[in-house]
Parts: structure tokens; C-alpha cells; sequence
């Protein structure tokens, strides 16, 4: 059998039942983004404000969520001898817990930055914010990218834990950092979308280093023979 | 067999809603009201128009949504959520799409054309003429149009199942055991904060971002139509209800008008518009429960003509708006009265859909997105947007 | 007769724990019962033929399945239950059931539910509110009713209070002599490998020190009480696995015994009062020890 042989049947199935087992929390948080559109909806200063933290707030609890249920807990509740226990190879096993994963973050992640970049284009926000907007998303995905892959090589609770909050927690000052470069910081106001050499290196490195360590651990997992 | 003769009733009431939309939408043109906002508005106007159109405006969504949440929790009982869901994006996520950048661009150029054209335009044409005339239109913001049903419906559909997964169970039979009375009083209650956030007549939530206020009116009564479904007797025990609800709500609607006074401008979060607000909220509930019942009593039969007019109904909700103004632009310069046009440009739209759907919808793949079975007497093929 | 297993110079290293030279077989329809203390290697090895962890060294093949190559293929025809193995908490049964189901084609949902009346389960209760033991039996249910060829249990009795044991116990003599399925399993306690194993398994600290079918086991044990004086030539007869003496009373623990032994002992100066066949736990004990001393 050829270690890049998907058993799709059975990815599916643990689609499927990952699928299941989150479906009270995934519920909740689609609730939460869709009062964080409402808030946009209402065209007010302050309900802008509050719907933006709320979003950001829901898109950084997704991910938390995604992979602390899909990897995390399921090491920590034991479960996850159950699965290894099904007819599984180490590489079914992580294209289910990438595509449960892509599912879980990736739906919410693409229509709540779409609509985000929506709202700033058709309505009398500055379109400057555009450029931002999308630094701050490609932050969230890389941090997002990176926690995941610790969570599927590290074992550990304790660093996944560490590696999960603080690279969300670091979005803080990567926004302040933004605030400081001036071809960056200086378009937000503006009603045009300005693309800078900074803007555009930052964006694909968030993008290219991103989709590169999901790569490298997908890499790792073929290589892998068995789960120990 | 009961719950199939319940459908008839639910696919009658979803035929008249859908032909009440239809006279809504043409009579907006001879509406004093909507001279400012319509863009076919005409010269030729009456205030008779405006009584029963702003009456029917109060409860003509309200039903649509009450059927809605009837076949998506039927839906839902048969094929489970996530079936509710895969069909729901079959038959309203893709047809609203498909049609939104369609119906936007028909409407679009053809009121371009009527505003270059029209010798009698409206304040709404003349609007856009003065704005031609200083050089090229500024990009309004994109919104949903009259396809905001299929966009709510989509919303609503995923609230379903957010509030299956996160909802205590038993939550359907408790709204249903609450007495009939009480819940013709507290739903008012329950939609009055929407409707008082909104102006007199409210507007069509058409924004492409979701409304608070949306949710909450539309909403309620999508979740009475769920309730329905599940306990089809809360129904049976409006209907003793239903002969002082009519009334009562004539009496409330002469009410709403002689303190609306025909100028359909009441300054928000006024005591005056939050007793508007409540009357609309009573209204609507009280003429939509109405509507249900009296069709529960009446319309329990099977009727070919209503039954094609269910079936067709999906596609004429979606094609009539830019039919109807491309008609209705026609008869703008003409000098004839109010009700001819009215009556013409009603007939002409019915006629153009029904004959649209018989050769682009039922022999063609659109007949899957928004068509219908021709010898399936089963929900899903009757069913146009509300059902399957 | 075809194996169920045979793994030949298996080897494993982790960082404080090594498997060595492992050569062992399993006919089909045979049960297999591993004995050691914790930390032997048993679990090690049940991975190794579960698919799930892959040997360093040496070859592993499972159901005429060379491992971990068609850990699939193989992995589709067993079923495997480790103490360590819990189950979804916030799910029932059923929905286990229902899981293992889609994933075993196998899977015989009239079986299942003959296994929930006998294991006494409810199959729509939570698995929050299972105890220590219908957890085991659920997860016993689980891998019995998807009818393997091959069943891998390591320690299915660990922590289970006095009556739950026996209870799975009962249980799982009850449905293992049903079918012709091969069984591996792993415990600490040789009470319970002595109840249900033909074939018995010793490891230890990664090593296996005897592998042979129950009676012969049984057979070539014995301990015996002597009286007379023990001479250093003794210490070298290979029968002998242990000496306890009391004053002139000697309890000689051997192996490989045979009826001339009594008489060759007498030559020594040595008369037999006592011969008694051992319990599997005195065999494993003495086994270890000398082991350990060899």
C-alpha cells in the first residue's frame, strides 16, 4: 500500500464524527458571527467597533477551538487510541483532521473575511482598511496554521496550549506593528486600496510560511509508517 | 394522511401570499405613499390604493415565513438537518446567487432606459435623471433587492440548525402548550421591539448584512411554522379564535391609518410611532394566525390551479419585480386611470411569468433549482422556495 | 493450520524501554494469554500487532498481513482494546455502535444486540455514566461484534473491582469459545490468563522468557519438599529454578519435570516428601526470578 493511499470511506467517517462531536460548539460560535454581522449590519460607529471585536473574537476562538477538539482533547480524553484502533493509517488520520479542521476554520474564516472585506468596500468605511483587514486575517490564518501543526507533531497539553494562545495573543502587538510602518499605517484612512512593498511581503509571507509548515507536517505524517 | 392534507392548506396560503406580493408590488406604482421611494410610481394615484396594501404589507411576509418554517421543520423531520440543509442550498442558496446579479442588472438597465426616457417620471426616476444629467451615477451599495426572503430563509435555515444543536429540547411542545390566547397577546409583545426599531411602514431589510430587526420579526413567525408543523393542534386550537381575529385586526388597522393620516411619516421613537409599532406587531400576528387557520378551515383541498400556482410560485416571486417595472414603465406616459394600470400591469406580469416558466423553468435544468415536478404530488415537488 | 500472527526477531527501543528478539507465533482459533509485570512489554507488543506502532526491527505479519506495510487491510480484520482506550464521554453507545458499524463491513448489528444483553448495557445511556467495567464491556461489544479474526486485548481486567472482573470475565470465556476467532491478551494477573488462555506468554523487561500451551506448562512445573542437605552440584541441574531452604527442609521449585527426577534427586542424598503441581502466578514468579539470576 502506498503511504499517500487516502481509505477516503473512513476519512470521511472521521470527518463525519469529528463533525458530530463539535456540533454544539461550531453552532455556537456561527450564532456569535452572525450577531457579530448583525452589529455591522446596524451602520453605527459603536456597533462597528463592537462587531469587529466580535468577530475577531469568534475567528480566534474557531481556530482555538478546531484544533484543541480535533488534536488536543482527543489525546487528553484518551480517545484518540480509539481511533488509531479503526483501520486508519497515520495519513488518513491527519487528511481528516486537516479537511475537519479546513471545515470547522477555514468556512468561517473565508465568508466571515470576505464578508468583512465586503462591508469595507460598499460602505463609507475607508477602503484603506481593506489592506489592513487583510494583514490582521493573514495573521489570524498563520497563527492558526502554525498552532496546528504543533498540535500534530507536539504531544504536549501544556505547549500546545502555549503555542495556541500566545501566537493569538500576539496579534496584538503585530497590529501595533503595523501601526508603525508608515506605508502601511498611513493608507488605513484612505479611500483607496494601496498595496505597498511592506504590505504585500508581509501578506505572503503570512500566506507562503502558512500553507508551508501545514505542508511540512502533512509531509512528516507520509513518512510516518505507523501512529507510534 | 393528515399531515398531506395540512399541505394543501400551507401550499394554498403560500399561492395567495405569492399572488399578494404580485398586487403588493404593482399597487406600490398608484400608492401615495410610495410616490418617493417607488421607482414606477405614477401620476395617476389614489389613497384607496394605500388601504389594503399597507394592511396586506403587515402580514403578506409574515405567512410567507410562517410557511417556510412549516416545510423546513417538515424537512427537517424527514431527511434530518443536514438533508434540510443539502436541499435548502440546492433550492434557495443557488438560485439566489444566480438570480441576484440577474434580477439586479434587469432592473438596473431597464430603469436607466425608463429614466432617460420616461416624458412622466417618477420623483425616483427624476432623481436619477437629474443625477445622469451631472455625469455618471454613484455606485450605490449592493443589497439583496426582493430576493431578501431567500436570503433570510438561508439565514433562518442555519439558525434551525444552530438552534437544534445549542436549543433544550422540548422547546417546540412548550411554545405549543401555551394557551392560544397568550400567545396571540405575547408574540406582538415579542415582535413589537423590531417593528418599533424600524419606520412606519417598515421597509424591506434588502441590506447585505443581516438585521437585528429582520431576525427578529421574520423570525418569529418562522418559528411559529416550525411549531405548527410539530403540533399541528396549536393550529386547530386558533381556529375558534379566528372570528373576532379578523375584525379585531380591521378595527386596529383603521386605527394604524386614521393616526398614520396618509402621510406615512410618524418620527421615530416617538410615543406615536411605538404605538404604531404596537399595532403593526398585533396586526401582523393576528392577521397571519388568521390567515393559517381560515386556511386550516378552508383550504384544506387539493386545487389544480392553486397547485400550479404553488408550484410556479417560486419562479414568479423571483422574475415578476423586473417584469412588473418593465411593464409598469411602459404605462407610466400613458393617460389611463390608476386601476386600469393596476389591472393590467398584474395581469401582464402573471401572464409573462407563467408563460416564462412553462418554457424556461419546467423544460430546462432551472426546473431542479426553482421548478417543479409535473406529476409528483409529493411536498418536494409541490414545494417552490418554502418547501424542498 | 494458518497463524494468526508470527513476529520473528521484533525489536523496539524507546528511550527507557526496549523489546528484544521477540519470535513468536499464534495458530488461528488459539487464545493467547501475555503475562508480565508492568512495564514487560505487553503493550508494546499488542501495538505492534494492532498496526498501530511499528517495530524497529524484525518482521510482523497478522492475518497473513505483513505489518505495518497493510496495517489496513489487516487492522480492517481485528479488533483491539487497550486499558488506555476510552470512549467518546458525551456520546452513547449506539453511537459508537453506529461509528464502528460504518467503518467494519463486517460488523453484526444482531450479534451486538444479543452482546448488550449479556454484558447487561444500555446502548442509548451516555458513556459519562458508564462505570469502570461496562466501559470495558462496551468496548469489548464494540470490537466482538465486528467479528475479527483476530481480537487484541491488553489488560481488559486492569481496575476493575472484584465483581466486574469476574463479570467480564465470565463474559468474555462465554463469548470467546463461540467462534473460531484468535485472541491475544495482555494482564498482569495470571488468574485470569490462567481461566481463559491456551496458550501461555511470559515477558519481561522486554524479553520473552517462555512461550508454551497451558498444560504442558502446567505439566512441567512442580515444586517439591526435600529433606536432607543441598550440595553446590545441585545448583547446576538446569531443572532446578529455585531453592528455599528451612533448616534441613529444602522446597525446590522445577522445571521441566520428570517422573525420574525423585530418584536422581534421592542419589543426590536428597528424600522427596511433597510433589505438587504450581499455580501459573508461583510459575511466572519462579520464571522472573530465575531469569533474572540466569
Amino acid at each position: 500500500m502506498n503511504r499517500f493511499d487516502i481509505n477516503v470511506p473512513l476519512v470521511k467517517l472521521l470527518v463525519a464524527k469529528d463533525w458530530q462531536l463539535f456540533e454544539k460548539q461550531l453552532a455556537l460560535y456561527v450564532a456569535g458571527g452572525i450577531v457579530a454581522l448583525c452589529l455591522l449590519g446596524m451602520a453605527q460607529r459603536w456597533s462597528f467597533y463592537v462587531g469587529s471585536l466580535v468577530l475577531i473574537i469568534v475567528l480566534v476562538s474557531t481556530a482555538c477551538f478546531a484544533i484543541s477538539n480535533s488534536l488536543i482533547v482527543e489525546r487528553k480524553e484518551r480517545t484518540l487510541a480509539f481511533v488509531m484502533s479503526l483501520p486508519v493509517t497515520p495519513m488518513d488520520f491527519h487528511v481528516a483532521k486537516l479537511i475537519g479542521n479546513l471545515v470547522t476554520f477555514g468556512v468561517p474564516f473565508l465568508i466571515i473575511a470576505g464578508g468583512a472585506i465586503a462591508v469595507v468596500l460598499l460602505t463609507p468605511l475607508p477602503d484603506g482598511l481593506v489592506v489592513y483587514g487583510l494583514l490582521i486575517f493573514g495573521y489570524i490564518f498563520l497563527a492558526y496554521c502554525v498552532s496546528l501543526s504543533i498540535a500534530t507533531v507536539v504531544e504536549s497539553e501544556g505547549w500546545n496550549t502555549f503555542a495556541m494562545i500566545s501566537s493569538m495573543v500576539l496579534i496584538n502587538p503585530f497590529m501595533m506593528v503595523l501601526g508603525q510602518i508608515p506605508s502601511i499605517a498611513d493608507n488605513i484612512s484612505r479611500d483607496a486600496v494601496v498595496w505597498t512593498t511592506p504590505a504585500v511581503a508581509i501578506l505572503a509571507v503570512q500566506v507562503v510560511v502558512g500553507i508551508g509548515v501545514l505542508a511540512y507536517t502533512t509531509i512528516a505524517h507520509c513518512r510516518k509508517p505507523t501512529f507510534y | 394522511m393528515q399531515s398531506n392534507q395540512r399541505l394543501h392548506s400551507m401550499d394554498n396560503l403560500r399561492a395567495l401570499a405569492m399572488l399578494a406580493g404580485v398586487f403588493f408590488h404593482a399597487a406600490l406604482a398608484y400608492s401615495p405613499i410610495a410616490q418617493a421611494f417607488f421607482p414606477t410610481a405614477d401620476r395617476s394615484n389614489s389613497a384607496w390604493v394605500d388601504l389594503p396594501i399597507w394592511f396586506l404589507h403587515l402580514f403578506r411576509m409574515p405567512l410567507f415565513f410562517v410557511v417556510a418554517g412549516f416545510f423546513t421543520a417538515l424537512q427537517v423531520q424527514r431527511k434530518g438537518i443536514g438533508g434540510m440543509l443539502r436541499s435548502r442550498w440546492v433550492r434557495v442558496g443557488i438560485p439566489f446567487l444566480l438570480f441576484l446579479p440577474i434580477v439586479h442588472m434587469a432592473i438596473s438597465a431597464d430603469t436607466l432606459h425608463a429614466a432617460r426616457t420616461v416624458a412622466h417620471p417618477s420623483p425616483l426616476l427624476g432623481f436619477i435623471r437629474d443625477l445622469l444629467a451631472m455625469g455618471p451615477l454613484p455606485s450605490m451599495p449592493p443589497g439583496t433587492g426582493h430576493l431578501w426572503f431567500l436570503y433570510y430563509l438561508l439565514l433562518f435555515c442555519v439558525l434551525t440548525w444552530v438552534a437544534r444543536a445549542l436549543g433544550p429540547g422540548g422547546l417546540m411542545a412548550r411554545l405549543a402548550a401555551v394557551p392560544p390566547l397568550w400567545l396571540l397577546v405575547g408574540m406582538p409583545l415579542i415582535v413589537l421591539p423590531s417593528l418599533a426599531a424600524m419606520p412606519v411602514p417598515h421597509p424591506a431589510p434588502e441590506s447585505l448584512l443581516p438585521q437585528f430587526w429582520a431576525i427578529g420579526y421574520f423570525g418569529a413567525f418562522f418559528l411559529l411554522g416550525a411549531v405548527i408543523q410539530q403540533h399541528p393542534l396549536l393550529i386547530e386550537r386558533m381556529q375558534r379564535h379566528v372570528v373576532w381575529l379578523l375584525p379585531a385586526s380591521l378595527v386596529l388597522y383603521a386605527t394604524f391609518v386614521w393616526i398614520l393620516d396618509g402621510s406615512g411619516r410618524v418620527a421615530t421613537l416617538s410615543a406615536g410611532h411605538l404605538f404604531l409599532a404596537f399595532l403593526e406587531a398585533t396586526i401582523s400576528v393576528w392577521m397571519t394566525v388568521a390567515c393559517v387557520a381560515l386556511g386550516r378551515m378552508l383550504l384544506e383541498r387539493s386545487n389544480r390551479v392553486m397547485r400550479y400556482l404553488a408550484g410556479a410560485s417560486y419562479w414568479i416571486y423571483l422574475a415578476h419585480l423586473p417584469v412588473l417595472l418593465a411593464i409598469q414603465y411602459r404605462l407610466m406616459d400613458l393617460p389611463w386611470h390608476w386601476s386600469a394600470k393596476l389591472a393590467l400591469s398584474i395581469v401582464a406580469t402573471l401572464a409573462l411569468c407563467v408563460l416564462a416558466f412553462e418554457l424556461l423553468v419546467q423544460r430546462t435544468v432551472l426546473r431542479r433549482l426553482v421548478g417543479t415536478s409535473r406529476h409528483d404530488n409529493s411536498p418536494e415537488g409541490l414545494v417552490g422556495f418554502a418547501p424542498p | 493450520m494458518t497463524a494468526a500472527f508470527s513476529v520473528s526477531g521484533l525489536g523496539k527501543r524507546y528511550p527507557h524501554f526496549e523489546l528484544h528478539d521477540i519470535d513468536l507465533a499464534l495458530a488461528e482459533g488459539e487464545i493467547m494469554g501475555l503475562v508480565g509485570v508492568n512495564g514487560a512489554g505487553k503493550t508494546t507488543l499488542l501495538r505492534i500487532l494492532a498496526g498501530i506502532s511499528s517495530p524497529d526491527s524484525g518482521t510482523v505479519e497478522v492475518l497473513g498481513h505483513s505489518l505495518p506495510r497493510e496495517q489496513v487491510a489487516a487492522k480492517r480484520q481485528l479488533g483491539f482494546a487497550s486499558e488506555d482506550m476510552r470512549l467518546y464521554r458525551k456520546r452513547s453507545l449506539r453511537w459508537h455502535m453506529d461509528l464502528i458499524a460504518r467503518a467494519y463491513p463486517d460488523w453484526d448489528e444482531s450479534y451486538a444486540g444479543i452482546l448488550l444483553k449479556r454484558f447487561a448495557l444500555r446502548a442509548e445511556q451516555l458513556l459519562d455514566g458508564f462505570s469502570h467495567g461496562q466501559r470495558v464491556k462496551a468496548l469489548l461489544l464494540l470490537n466482538l461484534a465486528r467479528r475479527p479474526r483476530l481480537l487484541l486485548l491488553d489488560e481488559p481486567t486492569t481496575g476493575l473491582d472484584p465483581v466486574a472482573r469476574v463479570e467480564v470475565l465470565e463474559a468474555l470465556s462465554d463469548v470467546l469459545r463461540d467462534g473460531d476467532r484468535s485472541v491475544v491478551f495482555s494482564s498482569h494477573n495470571t488468574h485470569d490468563i490462567e481461566q481463559l488462555a491456551d496458550t501461555i506468554t511470559f515477558l519481561h523487561e522486554g524479553r520473552m522468557l517462555a512461550s508454551c500451551d497451558k498444560e504442558s506448562f502446567i505439566d512441567r512445573w512442580r515444586r517439591m519438599v526435600c529433606q536432607g542437605d543441598w550440595t553446590p552440584d545441585l545448583a547446576h541441574w538446569p531443572q532446578i529454578a529455585a531453592l528455599r531452604r528451612s533448616g534441613s527442609v529444602l522446597e525446590l521449585k522445577i522445571r521441566d519435570f520428570s517422573d525420574d527426577l525423585a530418584g536422581r534427586l534421592k542419589g543426590q542424598g536428597l528424600d522427596v516428601r511433597t510433589v505438587h503441581p504450581m499455580s501459573l502466578e508461583d510459575i511466572f514468579i519462579t520464571t522472573v526470578r530465575a531469569g533474572e539470576t540466569a
